[in-house]
């Protein structure tokens, strides 16, 4: 059994949200909802300014606190990769793995939207959904967090399940530049233009997610959660850097 | 005994009073809060996905919870230990926790994505690692052994060992709710505005003390805060034990809520910044000085703690500050955002939205409907 993991490489990435943008189309998101976001951050004062940024998906954590809270097992890790997904038929909409994750990578459904107009209802659906969509992805497995949300549930990133559970069995790299695999590899992954994102089996020593962490010092972001995200950091610190806070302070720094 | 008879008269008939007015302000707070939540759905509520999830509305049922595990641990701990003084107030408190907690789950209900698939998939889903589902198991057990301490009441005879065991299941279900609900809150370790392990103990404190001013207000309220109707037995235990043990209660949480607030402003771990705005806004000015204070100069000062005013308006000084010192917990643990980067500043802007205050209404319009019932029909200050 796999044990997905990704490794973003924050001095190659130029935060062109190339990213969002892929993970907005395979997965439907509402405008400004991201599951895969890039942050931006600023550090120093004028004139000395730095402008800062940091993509995150969900960190489908090895130990993720989404699931030790969950009151119903809506939100569950699967053995079988290490994902962590939602049940959408489960979820009662409590919201506490929205407050227990340390990431903010949750999104309960019913929220205002973020960008006007609501685009929900511009498109709305009339099959209980949260919204309908011009373009729809072929997928739809409510079981596992897939395809549109129906109203009163959490949505987070499922690391492209529907793409990487169908992957050959044994193989150690989801790369999109091997032909045969770029199908199964996760959107934010695969438009990734200076190649700044990496996925592979974790549990394979061989792969090239765990080489690039061993050798470029991959760091997870804020491991003392003991959430042990799947989802590695490197960062040399030439340009983009690990946020050691969750918000920015009063002078807009991380 | 003819004006005795003739002020009962007139209580029964301001209950019916206060029993309609709130059926009828249920009507129109729940008519409005529904519609609203029909149209906009969740959107009626200020909450967001920045950081804030949970909103007054949850503010409103812990509140609401809380009041009631308060106040079956008052009338279970009467009924263990309290002796004959506490009699006049045990079926009226039992009742009044039934009451307050109908309020809470109410508003609890409108505010869940799917509060109907929540009745069947909290309990079968065996999710020990959760403390909302212990919570849920706690309060479905702690309603059962209210209902059931409740209606062993209806009959006389108030010395018996079942008795005393039916009380000691309730306190001990009480105290797991109260604590449950603490955890849910003090185990989020990387919040460290709510993180502490005596955030269940601070919370045991908290649902006393409203236990103990829920149970002052009520009582007068149940004579129509009319001191000639209140019975000698009553007067006595409240002069004697009830103000006292009021005044030590919120002196204890004083100290709970002083502490956090030092350590909240002298550390630097990320999210207790929100100490720094908190500790200097009006509302927790008003909930220290005005909510705790106050109530606390009128209950040890020897010449008001035995007037009725005083006694009333401390316990409804303290219900006020309970409700704000929930409001800054819960919302202050949130203000925070987490991981948003310049999409969101550095603390987050929230306040109920109307809807939300709709929210408080049904669960105050409620809860009075229901204990106005009870004081109509089953006689809550009986004595034995
Ligand atoms: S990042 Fe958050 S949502 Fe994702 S697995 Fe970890 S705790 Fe759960
Ligand atoms: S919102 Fe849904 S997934 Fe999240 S904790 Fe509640 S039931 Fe579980
Ligand atoms: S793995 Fe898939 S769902 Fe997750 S951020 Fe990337 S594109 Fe989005």
């Amino acid at each position: 059994m796999a044990k997905w993991g990704m490794v973003i490489d924050l001095d190659t990435c130029t935060g062109c949200q190339a990213c969002t943008t892929a993970c907005a189309m395979e997965n439907n998101r509402l405008p400004g909802e991201n599951w895969q976001d890039v942050l931006f951050y600023h550090e120093g004062t004028y004139p000395n300014v730095k402008l800062m940024w940091f993509p995150r998906p969900c960190m489908h954590c090895e130990n993720p606190s989404c699931v030790s809270v969950c009151p119903t097992k809506a939100t569950y890790k699967d053995p079988d990769g290490g994902f962590v997904l939602m049940d959408y038929n489960k979820c009662i909409g409590c919201k506490y793995c929205q407050v227990a994750c340390p990431y903010g990578v949750r999104f309960y459904v019913d929220e205002k939207a973020v960008v006007q107009p609501d685009i929900r209802g511009v498109f709305p659906s009339e099959a209980g959904r949260q919204w309908d969509p011009p373009y729809k992805g072929p997928q739809d497995d409510p079981s596992r967090g897939i395809g549109i949300q129906p109203h009163g549930v959490v949505s987070k990133c499922t690391f492209c399940y529907h793409k990487v559970s169908k992957a050959p069995k044994g193989v150690a790299d989801l790369d999109e530049d091997i032909p045969e695999l770029k199908e199964y590899v996760p959107a934010c992954v695969r438009v990734c233009a200076p190649k700044a994102r990496f996925f592979g089996d974790l549990d394979q020593p061989q792969s090239m997610v765990n080489k690039l962490i061993a050798d470029k010092r991959g760091v997870r972001l804020k491991d003392e959660t003991g959430n042990k995200p799947q989802v590695y950091y490197l960062s040399g610190g030439a340009t983009a850097s690990v946020p050691s806070l969750r918000s920015m302070n009063d002078s807009g720094q991380s | 005994m003819t004006s005795v008879t003739v002020t009962n008269k007139e209580i029964a008939s301001k209950q019916l009073g206060i029993m309609l007015l709130a059926l009828i302000g249920l009507l129109f707070a729940g008519g409005l809060a529904i519609s609203n939540l029909m149209t906009a759905g969740h959107a009626a509520f200020n909450t967001d996905n920045l950081g804030l999830f949970w909103g007054f509305p949850i503010v409103i049922y812990d509140y609401f919870l809380l009041t009631s595990t308060g106040l079956a641990m008052v009338a279970s701990m009467a009924l263990i230990f309290g002796g004959e003084d506490y009699r006049p107030i045990i079926r009226r408190a039992l009742w009044l926790a039934l009451a307050g907690l109908l309020g809470g789950v109410a508003v609890l209900m409108m505010e869940l994505g799917h509060p109907l698939r929540a009745l069947w998939a909290i309990p079968f889903s065996f999710a020990f690692s959760s403390p909302l589902y212990w919570k849920v198991m706690a309060v479905s057990f702690y309603v059962l052994s209210l209902v059931i301490l409740q209606a062993r009441m209806m009959k006389p005879d108030w010395q018996t060992q079942d008795l005393r065991i039916n009380a000691m299941v309730t306190l001990a279900l009480a105290l797991a709710v109260t604590a449950i609900a603490g955890v849910v809150y003090g185990s989020q370790s990387f919040r460290p505005f709510w993180a502490s392990g005596d955030i269940p103990v601070a919370f045991i404190f908290e649902s006393l003390l409203g236990g103990l001013a829920f149970i002052i207000f009520f009582t007068y309220l149940a004579y129509a805060f009319n001191p000639a109707a209140v019975p000698a037995s009553v007067k006595k235990l409240f002069n004697d034990r009830l103000t006292n043990l009021l005044a030590l209660a919120i002196f204890i949480h004083l100290l709970f809520v002083l502490a956090r607030m030092s350590s909240g402003l002298y550390g630097n771990a990320e999210g207790l910044q929100v100490w720094q705005t908190l500790a200097t806004s009006r509302l927790f000015f008003a909930e220290i000085f005005i909510g705790l204070l106050l109530p606390l100069v009128l209950l040890v000062n020897p010449r008001t703690r035995i007037r009725p005013w005083a006694q009333i308006l401390a316990a409804l000084l303290v219900m006020n500050a309970l409700l704000i010192a929930r409001y800054e917990y819960i919302i202050g643990g949130q203000l925070v955002p987490l991981f948003k980067g310049a999409w969101a500043p550095p603390l987050l802007n929230y306040a109920p939205s109307p809807t939300e205050w709709l929210l408080l209404l049904v669960a105050i319009f409620l809860s009075n409907a229901v204990n106005a019932f009870g004081e109509m029909t089953l006689r809550l200050g009986r004595e034995g």
